[in-house]
């Protein structure tokens, strides 16, 4: 536990110490106003709670009494004063309602043109559709047009969040939800593309994934808003974060769409792997071997399994693509433990292309029918990793 | 004893009054005599044993949720014991079950029927000057189905845990592997407990009140739980329909909640809300009859606005119906529900800062004297009020969007329903444990846990409002490392406040053993509980007590001599040489 003291430590710190404020950072068109009306709230319940609490302990000191002595007054009841402190505050909160009822309005009032992204929450990731075939997890707008997200969920409700907005809704399987903002200014770009690219290298070297709370930019070089999932949705409910990033000119947001538009000339396995860090792959399974919600990915290729239902399948490139595009269908046991049936199907969210690049990435993550040992063997040592590494874990 | 050896010239009040050989614990021995007892005190005490027992289950989750979230990974469940205790467990999932454990356990097993099955058993009768409830029978199987939704509650959790939240909320929960079923079992067969309890209460009330108590002569203690009667057995069927209705979704697929059978999960949430929202005024409620009582009786004054705070009860219980969808402001409701859910809601917090404002000035000039009690029932205004000012927040549209469902939101709730109700429970059983067990407890400890649940309580869910304001959504297992520092102070709070509950119950239980004998009426209270010995005897009143103004502190006196509140009126000679022998026995004691 001792590694914790210098979170506390640092209240004094420079870094936190904007970070104590009440809000977070305010970037939106209405932020402004919702803590506008936060505030306003707050002050009335302030200008209420002192002479309350003044009273309250006011009269508990100066009319503590000895046991046995009478009350000063036995008055029970002033009609005129109650009428006005029951009916007096009523008219406050007329207005608070009046603020946030036409807030609330200008929230659901999409703007005529606002540039459209659809979003798909799954358990545990979100993926924007950019359209073109472009999903990617990072949401990415433009500064001051307004967005409009036209929001569902693969599987339990989930609820798009950006603190920095102010603005919330929940995502919800079978409909689409809708929300719009418009961003006040363009998040700055701290890192160039080559700085990036070397760090993206080093985290491939070292066999980590992008840190977002670490580094404090995204992938490509920008300062970004969190964005949380705010509907409990199960396991890694805390863990469905992604970030959002504004973008000064539509010109620079279809550049960055560009770039993840298509695999292009890159190796399968490569593409495959980014694939993996950005559609949600990673969030259920491991690439060390450790049992997550799915089965992880190390040496699996070429490997046999255990069905709930009973029967056995070969992990081949046939298998890994119907358990992308029909994951139910399938599902493995691992040491006598069944997984839960939980993950969404990709079917239309992922190209044939793309499908193909998955596979050459888990195989090569180790490819047991490639090599001479005879599969069952291979089989046990793959059971064995896993074992050893959660122990690790574990310790 | 009996009726007919008491000295004809006393009152029960009077120093000379002899205590009963026997009273309701005493006249009948062994465990069957309480299984199946029908006395409603018994009852109570039993009820007030259970759910101080799930309270301490649910209260050791809540510290482990916040063990764990005292680094940003999580720490507790990462522990290694819990891969040994279950191994096919992330500690994420881990903690999804403790904090949904904590939640169901402490809404259905302990603030529910903690007021009025526990406290209100033990009351309503013997405040109406009555030997019983009208229904005894169903009192006590209102008690068994209690154990037996506990016994649901546990079972789920040696199964295989639960993790949809205490909500429920579909498709999660038609989904998960998890026990939902047993779960939801236990949460139906515990709703027909509550119904059964409001049921006895209002059939009690109405027909069992002595001549002379009239409506308006009722302690307000009854009104409050008159109106909470009328929830509970209006809102709960609801939740029975509810539950059957997710179980029968789970297991036979009806397509109502579940979209993949063409279900609407959100019909699910008015589903559940029109239950869950109305349960909250079940759970706060009796806690203001409590401070009713308690502000009343410790200022030695008169309550003040009787009329006004009786009627708000029954505003309350009828509003708390039409006020459930501000629970789903960012579910996707058209725009115009949306704003007269919010107008609703509103409407609701004026007959809430009534009673504050009247409880206030029931203090003002009066005789206050800071007994444990009074410590409890003044911290509860403060807390409580904190609770509802944050409610406007949340009722307030604009920024609503951006509380909801964060911390702000757990912040808030946890204002009312711990600050509010949990503080009002320990103050009313600091109040009245003179009269159900007849021992005095400590005054010093009692306000050293007050004090430590004051101030643990404080530093727990004070951060919590900022943690929410800046963006923290709430049931996560993990977090951003900003927000580490104001999880650890919460964290602190959380073991300071666990420190002031446990001091409170070793306060009592010592009271068992070592406490002095309490008097008939040891804080002055006019009300018809202090007109029979503490403890009362099995029918509660050796002859009926006259039904006087329940809120009359002009007749009684403290008899400094005797250590007691005597009544003086009306005006009688109290001749020394008739005292009983045994007598100056128990005035040493």
């Amino acid at each position: 536990m001792t590694h914790m003291a210098p979170a506390t430590m640092s209240l004094l710190g420079d870094k936190t110490a904007s970070k104590l404020s009440f809000f977070p950072e305010s970037a939106s068109s209405f932020s402004g106003e919702s803590d506008w009306v936060f505030w306003f709230i707050s002050i009335v319940c302030i200008l209420f709670f002192i002479p309350i609490s003044v009273a309250l302990f006011g009269f508990a000191w100066k009319y503590k009494k000895g046991k046995g002595e009478k009350a000063e007054s036995q008055i029970d009841h002033n009609t005129t004063l109650e009428l006005v402190w029951s009916i007096g505050p009523s008219f406050l909160l007329v207005v608070m309602f009046y603020f946030g009822a036409a807030n609330y309005l200008n929230h659901r009032s999409v703007p005529e043109g606002a540039y459209e992204i659809g979003v798909d929450a799954y358990k545990w990731g979100w993926g924007m559709n950019y359209g073109r075939g472009v999903i990617h997890p990072e949401l990415h707008i433009v500064a001051g047009e307004p967005t409009k997200l036209t929001m569902t969920s693969k599987d339990v409700i989930h609820s798009l969040y950006i603190p920095a907005f102010r603005v919330k809704k929940d995502v919800v399987p079978g409909r689409y939800n809708y929300m719009w903002f418009k961003a006040s200014g363009p998040s700055e770009k701290v890192k160039t593309d080559e700085e990036c690219a070397q760090l993206a290298a080093k985290d491939k070297e070292e066999n980590r994934s992008w840190d977002y709370d670490e580094r404090q930019f995204t992938p490509d070089g920008y300062r970004f808003y969190d964005l949380y999932c705010a509907e409990y949705c199960g396991t890694n409910h805390s863990q469905m974060q992604t970030v959002v990033v504004v973008h000064e000119t539509q010109a620079e947001l279809d550049a960055w769409i560009k770039k993840y538009s298509t695999r292009g000339d890159e190796d399968p396995a490569a593409y495959g792997a980014k694939l993996y860090e950005r559609r949600g792959c990673k969030s259920c399974h491991s690439l060390d071997g450790t049992r997550l919600v799915g089965p992880s990915y190390k040496g699996s290729f070429g490997t046999t399994r255990d069905l709930v239902g009973g029967g056995q399948v070969k992990v081949d490139e046939n298998y890994v693509r119907e358990s992308i595009l029909n994951p139910k269908a399938k599902v493995a046991i691992q040491q006598g433990v069944a997984y839960q049936p939980v993950m969404p199907s990709y079917k239309g969210q992922l190209s044939d292309d793309d499908i193909y690049s998955l596979v050459e990435f888990i195989k090569s993550l180790g490819d047991a029918s490639a090599s001479s040992t005879p599969a069952a063997e291979s089989q046990d040592t793959a059971a064995e990793t896993p074992a050893e590494a959660s122990s690790e874990t574990a310790k | 004893m009996s009726a007919g050896s008491v000295p004809s010239g006393y009152e029960v009040n009077d120093p000379g009054y002899p205590i009963p050989q026997e009273n309701y614990l005493t006249n009948s021995k062994g465990i069957l005599s309480w299984a199946f007892t029908l006395d409603h005190k018994r009852i109570g005490m039993m009820y007030l044993v259970g759910v101080c027992s799930a309270f301490l289950l649910g209260g050791l989750l809540a510290i482990g949720i916040r063990l764990h979230l005292f680094a940003p990974d999580g720490i507790l469940f990462n522990n290694g014991l819990f891969k040994w205790l279950a191994p096919d467990k992330a500690p994420n999932d881990i903690y999804n079950q403790v904090f949904t454990l904590h939640g169901a356990i402490m809404v259905f097993l302990f603030i529910i029927p903690s007021v009025p099955a526990a406290l209100g058993n033990f009351l309503v009768p013997v405040m109406l000057g009555a030997k019983d409830v009208a229904f005894p029978r169903l009192n006590l199987s209102s008690f068994y189905l209690w154990v037996c939704g506990a016994v649901f509650f546990v079972m789920a959790l040696l199964a295989s845990g639960l993790d949809t939240g205490w909500t429920f909320y579909t498709p999660y929960s038609t989904t998960t592997d998890s026990s939902v079923i047993l779960a939801t079992t236990g949460a139906f067969v515990l709703g027909f407990s509550s119904i059964f309890t409001g049921l006895n209460f209002i059939v009690t009330i109405n027909t069992m009140r002595p001549p002379g108590m009239t409506w308006f002569r009722m302690p307000l203690f009854l009104w409050a739980t008159y109106s909470t009667s009328i929830i509970q057995v209006l809102a709960t069927p609801v939740l029975g329909i509810t539950l059957l209705l997710l179980i029968a979704e789970r297991t036979m697929h009806i397509g109502i909640f579940d979209p993949e059978y063409n279900g609407d999960p959100v019909t699910f949430q008015h589903f559940f809300w029109f239950y869950s929202h109305p349960a909250v005024y079940i759970m706060i409620l009796p806690a203001f009859g409590i401070i009713s009582e308690l502000i009343s009786v410790h200022s030695h004054k008169r309550i003040f606005g009787y009329r006004f705070i009786a009627y708000s009860s029954i505003a309350i219980a009828l509003l708390s119906f039409i006020v459930w969808g501000h629970h789903m402001f960012t579910s996707g409701m058209s725009p115009i529900t949306t704003i007269i859910f919010s107008a609703l809601t509103f409407s609701v917090s004026v007959p809430s800062a009534i009673k504050v404002f009247n409880w206030v000035a029931t203090m003002y000039k009066g005789s206050i004297s800071l007994t444990t009690p009074m410590v409890y029932a003044i911290s509860f205004i403060f807390l409580f009020t904190i609770g509802g000012l944050t409610g406007l927040h949340l009722g307030t549209l604009a920024t609503d969007l951006h509380l909801h469902d964060t911390y702000f939101v757990v912040a808030h709730f946890h204002y009312v329903m711990v600050g509010g109700t949990v503080v009002a429970f320990l103050g009313g059983v600091f109040h009245w444990w003179p009269k159900m067990v007849g021992k005095m407890y400590s005054e010093l400890g009692g306000k050293i846990s007050a004090a430590f649940v004051f101030f643990g309580f404080n530093l727990t869910f004070l951060p919590q409002f900022v943690l929410g304001s800046r963006g923290m959504p709430r049931r996560y297992a993990t977090y951003d490392p900003e927000f580490a520092a104001l999880h650890q102070m919460s964290t602190y709070g959380s073991l300071i406040l666990g420190v002031g509950l446990f001091v409170a119950l070793f306060v009592l239980l010592v009271s068992l053993f070592k406490g002095k004998k309490a008097p008939a009426n040891p804080w002055g209270g006019a009300t018809l509980e202090w007109n029979c010995t503490s403890p009362p005897p099995f029918y509660n009143f050796d002859r009926p007590p006259v039904v006087g103004d329940p809120y009359e502190f002009g007749n009684i006196e403290w008899d400094a001599e005797s250590d007691r509140y005597v009544k003086v009126e009306p005006k009688r000679q109290i001749v020394p040489s008739e005292k009983p022998a045994d007598s100056p026995a128990h005035a040493s004691e």
